[in-house]
C-alpha cells in the first residue's frame, strides 16, 4: 500500500486507532463544556482578582492546548509540527509581556488620557 | 508525542509531513502572531483607558454592564461544540472516507458557525445602539478590529467548509488526498476556537473581576461615571 492511502479502511491498526481518539474526542468535549461552566461561574465569586484572574488563565491555557494537542491531533502527528506552532505562540507572548511591561501605566504621564 | 499507528504511513517528503499540512501550521503559527498582536493591543489601551467609553449622550460608561455574559457564554459553547464536530468530520474521513458521516458532522459545525455570526452581529448591533462604536472610543476600535478579526475569520471557515460539503457530492472528496483536505480545513477551524478560548477569557470574562473589573481597581473616580 502506498503512502497516498494511508488513511485507508482496509488498515485495522489505523481504524482501532480512530475509535480510540473517536473516544478521546467526545471526553474532552464534555471536559470543555465542564471547565467553560467553572470559568462562568468563578467570576461570580468574592475572590480577589488576582486569584480570578490566574485561575481563569490556567483554565484558559488548559483549554487551549486541549484542543491543540487532540482535537488538531498534534499529540499523534510528528513533534516538529507541535514545535513549529509554538514557536509562533512563543512570538505571541513576548510581544504581549514586552508590550504590557513597555507601556506600564505607572511609568507613563496619563494626564494625556481622559 | 509521535508514537502512533499514523506515522506508520509519513508522507513521502523530507520531513514525513504532508506539505499542505505543514504549510497549514505555518499559517497558523503566523497568525497566532497576528492575534497575539491584536490581543496586545486590546489589553493594553483597556489598561492605560480602564474607565471606558463615551456614549452619544456624553456619559461615560463601564464597558462591563455592556457585555452580555450569558451570550458570550453560549458564543463559546456553540464554538467549542462546532470544533467538537469538526474533530468527528475529520475522524470519519481518517475511518476510509465515510462520507455520510462527514457530511452530517461538518453540516453541524457549519449551522454551529452560523450561529456564532449570528450571535456576533447581533453583539455589535446590541453595543452600537449602546454607543459604542469603532471610532468614539480606544475600547471601540480594538474591540471591534480583535473580534470582528475573529468573526471573519469564523466566516472564511464556514465557506471553506460549505464549499467542501457540496465538493464531497462530486466524488472527488476521496482516499488520502480527500481526508487531509478535510484535516486540513479542520485545523483551520479548532484554530479559530482556540483563538476564541482566549478572547473570551481575556476580552470578556476579566471585566468582571472586582467591583468594577480589574482595570478600574486603584483608580480616581471620574465625575460624572454612570453605572
Amino acid at each position: 500500500m502506498s503512502p497516498a492511502h494511508a488513511y485507508e479502511a482496509a488498515d485495522p491498526a489505523l481504524l482501532t486507532e480512530e475509535v480510540r481518539r473517536y473516544h478521546h474526542f467526545i471526553t474532552l468535549a464534555l471536559w470543555l463544556a465542564v471547565v467553560t461552566g467553572i470559568e462562568i461561574v468563578l467570576i461570580f465569586l468574592p475572590l480577589s482578582a488576582g486569584v480570578l484572574l490566574t485561575t481563569l488563565a490556567v483554565l484558559s491555557a488548559g483549554k487551549f492546548f486541549a484542543v491543540i494537542l487532540w482535537f488538531m491531533h498534534l499529540i499523534y502527528d510528528k513533534s516538529l509540527l507541535f514545535w513549529l506552532f509554538m514557536s509562533g505562540l512563543v512570538l505571541a507572548f513576548a510581544t504581549f509581556a514586552a508590550m504590557i511591561a513597555l507601556f506600564d501605566v505607572g511609568r507613563i504621564d496619563t494626564k494625556w488620557f481622559g | 508525542m509521535s508514537d502512533s499507528a499514523a506515522h506508520a504511513h509519513e508522507a513521502p517528503t523530507s520531513t514525513g509531513i504532508d506539505h499542505k499540512k505543514l504549510i497549514m501550521w505555518l499559517f497558523l503559527a503566523s497568525d497566532c502572531m497576528f492575534f497575539g498582536t491584536l490581543i496586545s493591543t486590546h489589553l493594553l489601551y483597556r489598561k492605560l483607558y480602564p474607565t471606558g467609553f463615551t456614549d452619544a449622550e456624553g456619559h461615560q460608561r463601564f464597558v462591563q454592564r455592556l457585555f452580555d455574559i450569558e451570550l458570550t457564554s453560549f458564543s463559546t459553547f456553540i464554538l467549542l461544540m462546532s470544533s467538537f464536530l469538526m474533530a468527528l468530520a475529520v475522524s470519519a474521513m481518517h475511518k476510509g472516507g465515510q462520507l455520510k458521516s462527514f457530511r452530517r458532522n461538518v453540516l453541524g459545525v457549519i449551522i454551529f458557525g452560523l450561529i456564532f455570526l449570528g450571535c456576533q452581529v447581533y453583539e455589535f448591533t446590541h453595543f452600537y445602539h449602546q454607543g459604542l462604536t469603532i471610532q468614539n472610543s480606544v475600547f471601540g476600535s480594538t474591540f471591534y478590529v480583535l473580534t470582528g478579526t475573529h468573526g471573519t475569520h469564523v466566516a472564511i471557515g464556514v465557506l471553506w467548509l460549505v464549499l467542501l460539503y457540496f465538493y464531497s457530492f462530486t466524488g472527488r472528496l476521496g482516499g488520502h488526498m480527500g481526508a487531509l483536505d478535510v484535516e486540513v480545513a479542520g485545523l483551520y477551524w479548532h484554530f479559530v476556537d482556540i483563538v476564541w478560548i482566549i478572547i473570551f477569557t481575556a476580552v470578556y470574562l476579566v471585566e468582571y473581576l472586582g467591583p468594577d473589573g480589574i482595570w478600574g481597581n486603584g483608580l480616581p473616580p471620574v465625575p460624572g461615571l454612570t453605572p
